[in-house]
């Protein structure tokens, strides 16, 4: 009994605890299938996006693009559709050149980066700018809406077995890149490549190559984000997306994926995503003004990476620091 | 010697693609219509890159030990809130509102170092997490009407106004955000180059480890930085406020990486240990000289976005190839050395 490690139990933990508070909170509106589905809906998006942008992270890089690219996917994908003239047709070419241009940009952020060394940062956040601005020449600065075939606006909102699609398409990407990550040599490359470049590069691992799929795929998993916030909300503009480069880098940070790389794991990540979509409903069901969620989300990360932070000093530092801090039974 | 020649190199080249800018916006916004390089425009980007200038000091100081601060956008909101309140509900002189806006600052910079010294969250999570903590706190301070909407607080009592004006009042004077920002680029070089403090953050980015056995407090010097960065964002806000003679909350919206790009641009290297206050000068020119020309090329805003970031992109891949090129002659040098 002594023995057991709650930190291996902390996350499930922490998102049954949560539920709870919640169900207390707001018994009638909380614990309802419509409002289940709707934290569903805002898990997913954050969700795809985590499980490709997580690889990013493995390698040691970041990505500040994540907000603009996804709203450059949904404009590209709108667009198609329109250009041909509304059709089922249109939605599978839009959705085919929406991911090529996630694809593209993110082999364009790992040629740059792993050519000329230069930090991730730096990159993403100058192609930021460029798809936002590329977003806004495309749409004119204006929302395009786009309500027409059945088969666009079934990505957000067809519904199998009481769940909503995204949520199908989140569980699909989340195995294939546990699966990648886990079960695959390349999986073993992008650890070793996070962990230790120089070793990996002696070691025989292409860890330039290894880097630039990383960003493709994250790039690809930010652009199948983009295609489902478009037919979510049925229209796609330059602002779609905003606001979700700090919500998918906190979903991957709470869930314990290291931003120096070589740490983390894929259904660490989904529980990230998970808790943000039910803090985001949270303060949504407890009417807390959008503005102010800030204040809850900022503390929220500070105390779970604090408290990670705290397990891991735990761990390295035998002598007596901190008092207030050191673990009883160490 | 060596390592003095290639500071004096990478001064050179950041001057040098400053000039490249300029001579590059004079030809595409036209010489002859004189839009672009004119007196009155070169002082309107110093005026434009003071605010970016004074924060990069301490952001400077920041990213020498390695960490990052993202969080001075949303400080400068908190900052011209705190001081819209005190300037609305109570008679305090204009002086102690400033003060407390600077205290406000001293506090974000070190909540921001506690949590990242202290309670050793990476500084990049820490200070992202803080970005939404202040700016969620401005927009709960901000003054409402009385059915709970957010007023822009006006701030326009000349004793205050006048900072955000020139020396003597007319368009063609020195405003004095550029004073202020000689001021603090001076002094953040000196107490980096001549002091001990400096030394210590110099040692503290490049091995934090290193430094602890040296006898370096390495906890203190990453708290202190961020103070620093703190005391230095809220000047800037209390520059902000006053020209525009009001706090909003949206105030430094987007603003978080205007001064991490000034001191990049300027050769500060996000690995920390390298990199002083008036490469982050030349950056903040850079940056704001930029924006200027672009907006001078009478473009749509949706093309000078992509501008911008292809123009950052192309200059720290030039940046990134030069350096290289001096890794390998130096290299080489050392080799032949050691041969001789």
């Amino acid at each position: 009994m002594k023995n057991i490690n709650w930190s291996k139990y902390s996350k499930p933990i922490i998102l049954v605890a949560f539920c709870v508070i919640l169900t207390i909170l707001r018994p009638t509106t909380f614990p309802t299938v419509s409002n289940i589905a709707n934290v569903l809906w805002s898990v997913s998006v954050i969700g795809i996006m985590v499980c490709g942008t997580i690889f990013v992270f493995l390698v040691g890089g970041i990505d500040l693009s994540i907000a603009t690219l996804c709203g450059f996917s949904a404009v590209v994908v709108v667009e198609v559709i329109h250009m041909f003239g509304d059709t089922t047709m249109g939605v599978f070419v839009g959705i085919l050149a929406a991911i090529g241009v996630g694809a593209l940009a993110g082999c364009v952020h790992g040629l740059i980066i792993t050519t000329f060394n230069i930090p991730a940062f730096l990159v993403t956040f100058a192609t930021q700018s460029v798809f936002l601005g590329l977003s806004m020449v495309i749409t004119n600065n204006k929302i395009v809406s786009c309500t027409a075939p059945a088969a666009f606006t079934a990505i957000g909102s067809m519904k199998i077995l009481g769940f909503p699609l995204p949520i199908y398409f989140m569980i699909v990407i989340a195995v294939l890149s546990w699966f990648v990550l886990r079960k695959t040599v390349f999986g073993r490359w992008i650890y070793a490549v996070g962990g230790n470049p120089a070793a990996s590069e002696i070691s025989g691992i292409n860890v330039k190559r290894a880097t630039i799929l990383c960003y493709v795929f994250s790039g690809m998993t930010t652009a199948i984000g983009g295609i489902v916030l478009a037919s979510m909300t049925r229209q796609a503009m330059a602002a779609t997306g905003s606001g979700y480069t700090n919500d998918v880098i906190t979903a991957g940070v709470i869930g314990g994926v290291s931003l120096l790389g070589g740490v983390g794991t894929v259904p660490g990540a989904i529980f990230g995503a998970v808790l943000m979509g039910l803090l985001n409903n949270g303060l949504n069901l407890l009417s807390v003004p959008s503005t102010h969620a800030g204040l809850v989300k900022g503390l929220v990360i500070i105390i779970a990476v604090g408290f990670d932070a705290m397990q891991h000093r735990d761990q390295s530092r035998k002598k007596s620091g901190f008092a207030f801090f050191k673990k009883k039974n160490a | 010697m060596k390592e003095m020649n290639q500071t004096t190199l990478r001064r050179l080249i950041s001057v040098g693609l400053l000039a490249i800018l300029i001579a590059l916006f004079t030809a595409m916004v036209g010489a002859g219509s004189g839009k672009f390089l004119n007196a009155e425009n070169l002082m309107a980007i110093v005026r434009d890159a003071s605010v970016p200038g004074i924060i990069g000091v301490g952001v400077t100081y920041v990213i020498i030990t390695s960490g990052i601060d993202l969080s001075t956008g949303s400080m400068i909101a908190l900052v011209g809130m705190v001081m819209a309140n005190v300037y609305a509900y109570t008679l305090l002189p204009i002086p102690v509102m400033i003060l407390t806006g600077i205290l406000a600052g001293l506090l974000c910079g070190f909540f921001n170092g506690f949590i990242v010294a202290k309670l050793e969250i990476p500084e990049f999570i820490g200070t992202l997490a803080t970005m939404s903590v202040f700016r969620a706190l401005a927009y709960i301070i901000a003054i409402k009407d009385a059915n709970g909407v957010i007023m822009s607080q006006p701030m326009n009592v000349s004793q205050y106004a006048f900072l955000g004006s020139t020396i003597g009042g007319s368009s063609k004077g020195i405003p004095y955000v550029c004073v202020a920002l000689v001021i603090f680029v001076v002094v953040g070089q000196i107490v980096l180059r001549y002091t001990r403090f400096g030394t210590n953050l110099y040692a503290v980015g490049a091995n934090k480890k290193a430094a602890t056995l040296s006898g370096i407090n390495v906890e203190r010097i990453r708290m202190m930085a961020f103070v620093i960065t703190g005391f230095c964002t809220a000047v800037g806000a209390v520059f902000t406020t006053a020209r525009l003679q009001s706090a909003t909350t949206a105030l430094g919206t987007d603003f978080e990486f205007s001064p991490i790009a000034a001191a990049v641009v300027g050769g500060v290297a996000l690995s920390g240990g390298s990199g002083d206050v008036v490469g982050t000068l030349i950056g903040a020119l850079f940056m704001a000289t930029l924006e200027n020309g672009v907006r001078k090329l009478d473009m749509n805003t949706a093309y000078q976005y992509v501008i911008k970031g292809v123009i950052i992109i192309c200059v720290v891949m030039f940046d990134a190839v030069y350096k290289k090129r001096m890794d390998r002659i130096a290299k080489e040098k050392g080799a032949k050395e050691g041969l001789e």
